[in-house]
């Protein structure tokens, strides 16, 4: 196409670029060096076939900035890949990975490490060419076949002519006064500067080459094919996973979906015949049991706290006044007894914590039909999860939201509501039951807590407003109240320090 | 640019050779009151770790001098197998450092008679003996017993000594001869040279370090070992030749490129014990496994936690940033700053690595005892340098490569 476009050559004289000049070892090039220096000029350069020491400073080169590149995209690199770790893994997805935390400094190390070096070495070896201008295609001196052996045995200083006091003929006499073996004028390389034909022929048959396999892909999907598809990765197009619920020969069950582990929860997911849930141990009952301690209430509480007591319930009464009331009360000491008997364990506990599991339906005078009788179960005997100070004041705060309208912020069944009702004198208001009467102080943590899960009476069910979590809470700040109502001067350690011991108290004692 | 060191005095400064026994005096003074103040670190009721504590002080104290010989000897034989030039006016100042190792044996044998003639577990828990160790230990007593250990250490030390002695011998038969094929034979040795102490070195570290807690391993104990022993040589060295300059020798042998070079080093080698402290750390807390961990366990606990973390920052971030600078790097005095700077951090290293178990726990008094224990260590290692070098001349005159370290120019 070209060749019919007239196209005018531009006709000039080749430009002079400046004057090298050649040397046989590298201390004459260093002691020329200095001379052209010394002379004042300042556009000059050498070519080597090593890198010479001094060389530099000859021909006083300015220092290069390049380290500063390097210095800050290493930083740069160090930065990026602290964040990219700590946004990803511990902001924007926390995800714990083999149980470390969130942001886990010695594991971002080598990441940082790497980032760190490949930021830096990438900007030193662009910054270096971006510096030395390149890459070039072409520099006047390749025009002189001399030249070649820079790479191989000979030694060239050149000065530039656009340097500013460049002088062709007082160059040339320097140079040759260096004791140069020879000394020559670099002109301009005047091969055609168009691009040769065959090199965009070249580059239009690699793009044409490179369409193949695209075309043949696009080929194959659009047409039918007799022949079975090929599958370059077979393992991948093949692979023995299976959705749900499917049938598999990798497991000896032949099931997709594998049972949980015997003995473990897995974090979030306790199941739905969870005592913790519950009030009660679904398997107590058929196995005629007390509350067993269940292997996943062990491995919750365990990962729950390290530091934790025993779980013994808080606010246990004091020791004497379950024996009283277990005297008075023959049937309570009968079921008592019993009940301990058929728990089998913590035998030290006050008799009063070992409250019948049965005959609850003696009680509740006034408390509703209890239309579906009172509930027969393995209640929990001892909190199912750690008590402590934050525990207590939680189901502090639950108890005064949700429980003191009714029962009274000391439990006594004179809250608000209640007070209310009766100044209105509305005949068919019944007091809420009192927190303290001896058969709720006598009730295991189990049934309150699946009191306040279900409801009672007019009670409204406080499973959807509570958690789990915090039924418990309130059930601990019920025995808290429990025993603080119902305390006795006994009951004062006498060398109690009376601020802190009521903390101490309250919460793991 | 021949040496005409006729009218050049190239020993030692006349003033340092008096102080030596001194130095000596002061040293053993200083050792006996660390092991007096580390008796009284206490422990638990029934049992006192303050013998112990001074056992580990002092093996800490010792492998700090004795790597930084140990630095020097691998320096002396890198430069030969390298051919190296630029070196030849400063491979002295290394070659009677390497050359000290002899004394250190000498300051080891009562670890050894210890070892030899007493089951005391006080500061390697396998010499207690078999039925007194623990169930890991008791396979490892093949290995890990009096006869063998002290077969092992004279191996190490003859290697070390037979080296740094070769290398010593040669270069001074050259100050008299002038024999420019001595400098060949040197190159021809440094190779093997290079390869046994190397494994002298790591196994070395295996034995007279790392088994003082038996039961924990680490494959890459002796590279540590050979990462600290570099970069305390290299400062050691800018310390040293800085020195001898104020003191008015080395002017015109050790120019601003010499320094520039062991700065570099200095520099690279910060790293690479960051690189290598760091991976050792980081495989065996990545790794969790209980027997592995113990060793960075007592490192992290009872008060050892900021030791580890004065060493994060004063032996790797501090001076790597202090000394990235060219400027720095070219200027004497803070070279010598940044040499004396590692030197200290250098001692941190070597305790928090042989000084930690699970009774010796961080005090203000372990430290100063461990100080004192230190500062008596470097006046003995100062003085046996000291008559070590004696009337030696400190450049080797007539090396072959002399006019070109001389020369020794890279930029501005």
């Amino acid at each position: 196409m070209s060749e019919h476009q007239p196209k005018q050559k531009k006709i000039r004289p080749p430009r002079s670029f400046g004057w090298m000049a050649e040397y046989e070892d590298e201390n004459q090039l260093l002691d020329a060096a200095r001379k052209v220096r010394d002379a004042g000029y300042s556009r000059i350069d050498a070519f080597t076939p090593f890198p010479v020491h001094g060389i530099d400073e000859a021909l006083n080169i300015r220092r290069t900035r390049l380290p500063w590149f390097s210095l800050v995209a290493g930083m740069t690199g160090t930065t990026v890949a602290l964040l990219l770790q700590w946004w990803t893994n511990a902001f924007d997805y926390p995800y714990i990975i083999s149980g470390k935390p969130y942001a886990s400094w010695p594991a971002f190390i080598p990441v940082t490490f790497e980032l760190t070096v490949l930021f830096a070495a990438f900007m030193t070896v662009f910054a270096m060419l971006g510096l030395n201008g390149l890459p070039k295609f072409n520099n006047p001196v390749f025009t002189d076949p001399k030249f070649d052996r820079a790479t191989d045995d000979r030694f060239f200083l050149w000065v530039d002519s656009r340097d500013q006091y460049f002088n062709a003929e007082k160059v040339r006499e320097l140079l040759e006064a260096t004791g140069a073996k020879a000394v020559e004028e670099v002109w301009e390389d005047d091969s055609p500067t168009e691009v040769p034909k065959s090199i965009y022929a070249g580059i239009a048959v690699l793009i044409l080459i490179t369409l193949i396999p695209g075309a043949i892909v696009l080929n194959m999907r659009n047409s039918r094919s007799p022949y079975p598809r090929w599958h370059i990765f077979f393992d991948m197009d093949f692979q023995p996973s299976r959705k749900a619920q499917q049938p598999t020969t990798i497991f000896a069950d032949g099931r997709v979906q594998r049972p949980p582990v015997p003995g473990t929860v897995a974090r979030g997911e306790l199941g739905p015949n969870d005592p913790f849930l519950l009030g009660y141990d679904p398997e107590g009952v058929a196995m005629g049991k007390g509350a067993a301690v269940n292997v996943q209430m062990v491995s919750y509480q365990q990962e729950n706290s390290a530091s934790q007591e025993p779980i013994e319930e808080p606010p246990a009464p004091p020791p004497p006044q379950p024996d009283t009331s277990a005297a008075d009360d023959p049937q309570a000491s009968a079921t008592a007894d019993a009940s301990s008997e058929q728990a089998g364990e913590a035998p030290s506990k006050p008799a009063g914590d070992q409250a019948p599991t049965t005959a609850e339906d003696e009680g509740d005078a006034g408390a509703g039909p209890a239309a579906e009788g009172e509930p027969n179960y393995a209640w929990l005997e001892r909190f199912p999860l750690p008590v402590d100070a934050e525990l207590i004041e939680v189901g502090r705060r639950e108890f005064e939201q949700n429980c003191a309208a009714c029962h009274g912020l000391a439990g006594y069944g004179d809250g608000l509501v209640s007070r209310r009702a009766t100044e209105l004198a509305q005949g068919y208001w019944l007091q809420p039951t009192s927190l303290h009467e001896q058969r709720i102080i006598d009730q295991p943590v189990g049934r309150i807590y699946y009191t306040i899960t279900h409801g009672k009476g007019k009670m409204a069910p406080y499973a959807d407003a509570l958690t789990p979590r915090e039924r418990w809470a309130v059930v601990a700040y019920v025995r808290v109240l429990q025993r603080s109502q119902n305390a006795r001067p006994e009951d004062v350690p006498a060398d109690a320090d009376l601020a802190s011991a009521r903390g101490d108290d309250t919460t793991n004692r | 640019m021949a040496t005409n060191s006729s009218s050049e005095d190239l020993t030692l400064p006349g003033g340092w050779r008096g102080k030596a026994p001194m130095l000596l005096a002061v040293g053993l003074i200083c050792v006996l009151l660390s092991a007096g103040m580390c008796y009284f670190v206490g422990g638990e009721e029934n049992r006192s770790v303050g013998f112990s504590a001074f056992l580990h002080s002092y093996l800490a104290n010792f492998i700090f001098c004795l790597s930084i010989c140990l630095g020097g000897l691998f320096f002396v034989m890198i430069q030969h197998v390298a051919r190296a030039a630029w070196s030849a006016t400063i491979r002295r100042v290394a070659e009677l450092l390497a050359y000290m190792i002899p004394w250190w044996l000498l300051l080891f044998l009562p670890i050894l008679a210890m070892v030899w003639w007493t089951d005391s577990p006080a500061l390697y828990p396998w010499n207690a003996g078999s039925g007194n160790v623990s169930a890991i230990v008791e396979k490892k007593l093949d290995y890990l017993n009096p006869f063998w250990f002290t077969i092992r250490v004279f191996v190490y030390f003859a290697v070390w000594v037979l080296c740094a002695r070769y290398f010593f011998g040669m270069s001074r038969k050259q100050d008299e001869t002038g024999d420019a094929s001595i400098t060949l034979k040197c190159q021809k040795w440094a190779g093997p040279g290079i390869i046994f102490t190397a494994l002298a070195t790591n196994f070395g570290a295996f034995d007279i370090m790392m088994s003082t807690d038996p039961e924990w391993f680490s494959t890459i104990y002796g590279v540590y070992l050979f990462a600290a022993s570099m970069l305390s040589f290299f400062a050691m060295m800018i310390v040293s030749c800085y020195a001898l300059q104020r003191a008015g020798r080395l002017q015109r042998q050790v120019n601003t490129e010499h320094f520039h070079d062991l700065a570099k080093f200095q520099f690279g080698f910060i790293v690479f014990w960051a690189y290598i402290a760091f991976s050792q750390f980081l495989l065996y807390w990545y790794g969790n496994i209980p027997e592995e961990t113990q060793w960075y366990q007592d490192r992290m606990n009872h008060g050892w936690q900021y030791v580890g973390l004065v060493l994060i920052a004063g032996h790797f971030a501090i001076p790597f940033l202090g000394t990235m600078a060219r400027k720095v790097r070219r200027s004497r005095p803070l070279m010598a700053f940044w040499g004396v700077f590692i030197l200290v951090m250098h001692w941190v290293d070597m305790m928090f690595v042989l000084l930690p178990t699970d009774e010796i726990h961080f005090s203000g008094l372990l430290l100063i005892g461990h100080l004192v224990g230190w500062i008596g260590m470097v006046s003995v290692f100062l003085g046996l340098l000291i008559y070590r070098t004696g009337d030696t001349p400190l450049v080797a005159q007539r090396d072959p490569w002399i006019p070109d370290a001389l020369a020794y120019q890279v930029g501005p």
